[in-house]
């Protein structure tokens, strides 16, 4: 055996995985820079000439890629939130508090043997799962982020929302009947009949906001409200906002209408069969629903990412780093350092029991959180779609955090309970929502 | 017309999405076939009893077709409330009208006790 046979032998398992990966990479960055050098200019003249069509193939990667993250934080949300309501800890183990948890049960969900029972119809089964993802996925085209940061602004925003929303009825009951399950039929006739009562609901409530606004694109109902926040349509339509509300959490499948995963009842309903990432699938596209509701709901209601008031001290950043010339080097070499050190420092000095690199790390990591605080203000200050975005995740968030905060509260209604209350409180109240607003306007004549 | 291509090309990018994500979970998982009991519909740990299909309420065949009456109402109403400004009391009273006569139905219902679940 050769010398270098015997070096490798004594490798562990990620020693051999790096060495055999870092040729590959090597070679596959030579030829990526090749390929660069010698088609760059024709590939950046076809991307230019093609420019609508760049911007929504980036815009749609990010937001497709943007729903998993999602899912992740507000699992992790629920887990933490209900945890401390309850008086227990919670997540606690993976990562700072916790919070890398949902991440590790989603890397386990990928990992489980993802079974098909015998009698189940094996292409209805399989495609369920990707039916309901798509259908939550699909509306996040439409919504405005920020200002000139959405997937789509489609003229019929609001209305193409609704539509793709309710194509997750076929897939649950597209899982409900092909499992094979007594539960599974169950769950799934049970969650297409809620979603559907609230559906009618859900999309009557927003006509006053549609009359309001005059539009259906979601931007332009986000610009009608822009300006303090007394111009937010909350304020137009508190009944429109609370028969939304209330219609949201039942199409959301939260308590206290989660009749559809009662596991008291029909153990976890329509997902009884499921296993492995097409169950994964029906978990994500349940909390990417959370989000989704959250976020249609500040758009419609509470001013998108329109700011709440104007910033009252208005500043202009006029930033040239290139004016520093060489100094930007020593700036970019230097700073890091003696950031790190200075902040090191005071740590070093007065716990003396504390070892000089833990003193060190502590110094680099709030060396990075400094910076990318001075970051974030200074792109606050400047860039509109960083303000957008600040204040329309905040709000939206707000309302995640209610929906885990009614979870955490309330009591789950009976199905009778469910379906009247649909029928006959909320589908009356809507109509008249509708005729009042409508009235309104005849009578103000504006 | 090119709107509709990029929500097909969005549909498009997130069912390959998908299957790629259960096509690499297929790869990475474990598999077992199992014996003949692992393919059982799960019924709480006792063998399966009778017709899996099982007969199921008529209530939800009832629902489902007042949902299609008044999800068509809403799309109406959606571009009557679009065009609202323009259209003012004339449009208020024919829609007036127009809900009118689906409540009657609304209330038809109400009256034979189908919204009261059973």
């Amino acid at each position: 055996m050769t010398v270098v046979g015997r070096a490798w032998n004594r490798l562990t398992l990620p020693g051999k995985l790096v060495f055999t990966i870092v040729p590959f990479l090597l070679v596959g960055a030579i030829v990526v820079i090749a390929l660069v050098v010698i088609f760059g200019q024709l590939v950046l003249d076809i991307l230019a000439a093609n420019l609508p069509i760049v911007r929504f193939a980036v815009a749609a990667t990010a937001v497709l890629l943007m729903s998993v993250p999602t899912a992740f934080l507000i699992i992790y949300m629920e887990m933490k939130v209900i945890a401390l309501m309850n008086l227990r800890v919670g997540p606690d183990r993976v990562g700072p508090y916790g919070s890398l948890l949902s991440v590790v049960h989603g890397l386990k969900v990928l990992m489980k043997e993802d079974f098909t029972p015998t009698g189940a119809d094996r292409i209805v089964f399989t495609l369920a799962p990707v039916v309901v993802y798509l259908a939550s996925v699909m509306s996040l085209l439409v919504i405005p982020f920020a200002p000139g940061l959405f997937g789509q602004d489609l003229n019929v925003g609001l209305l193409y929302f609704f539509a793709v929303g309710g194509l997750s009825v076929v897939g649950l009951l597209m899982a409900g009947w092909s499992s094979f399950n007594k539960y599974s039929l169950l769950g799934g006739l049970r969650s297409a009949a809620q979603i559907i009562s609230y559906e009618i609901q859900l999309t009557l409530s927003v006509v006053g906001v549609l009359i309001l606004a005059g539009t259906m694109s979601l931007n332009q109902i986000v610009l009608h409200q822009s300006g303090s926040f007394l111009d937010w349509f909350a304020f137009k339509q508190p009944l429109g906002l609370l028969i939304f509300f209330i219609a949201a959490t039942a199409e959301a499948n939260r308590t206290p209408f989660d009749l559809t995963e009662a596991d008291s009842e029909i153990v976890a309903g329509f997902a009884t069969e499921y296993s492995g990432m097409r169950f994964g699938f029906f978990f994500f596209a349940e909390y990417v629903n959370v989000f989704i509701m959250s976020a249609l709901l500040v758009t419609l209601f509470f001013g998108g990412w329109t700011a709440p008031f104007d910033w009252p001290w208005p500043v202009h950043v006029d930033l040239n780093p290139g004016a520093l010339g060489v100094g930007l080097l020593f700036l970019l070499a230097l700073a890091p350092l003696v950031g790190t050190i200075v902040l090191a420092a005071p740590f070093w000095i007065a716990r003396s029991s504390m070892p000089t690199w833990q003193a060190l790390i502590i110094g680099f990591v709030l060396f990075n959180l400094l910076v990318g605080l001075g970051v974030f203000a200074l792109a606050f200050l400047g860039w509109e779609w960083v303000v957008g975005l600040f204040w329309f995740l905040g709000k939206t968030y707000a309302f995640v955090f209610t929906f885990v905060w009614m979870r955490g509260t309330l009591p789950r209604v009976r199905i009778d309970q469910l379906m009247g209350f649909a029928w006959k409180w909320l589908l009356p109240a809507s109509l008249l929502n509708l005729f009042v607003t409508a009235g309104a306007i005849v009578a103000l004549g504006r | 017309m090119t709107a509709i291509w990029y929500v097909v090309g969005f549909a498009f990018a997130g069912v390959s999405f998908v299957f790629l994500t259960i096509g690499f979970a297929w790869l990475i998982s474990h598999r077992n076939r199992g014996d003949i009991h692992k393919g059982l519909p799960y019924e709480s740990g006792i063998d399966t009893y009778g017709d899996t299909h099982a007969r199921f309420g008529l209530s939800f065949y009832i629902y489902a077709l007042l949902f299609v009456a008044f999800d068509i109402e809403v799309v109406f109403i959606y571009l009557w409330a679009i065009a609202f400004r323009d259209l003012l009391l004339g449009g208020f009273v024919s829609m007036l009208i127009f809900v009118a006569i689906l409540l009657l139905g609304l209330a038809y219902a109400w009256r034979k006790g189908v919204l009261t679940w059973r």
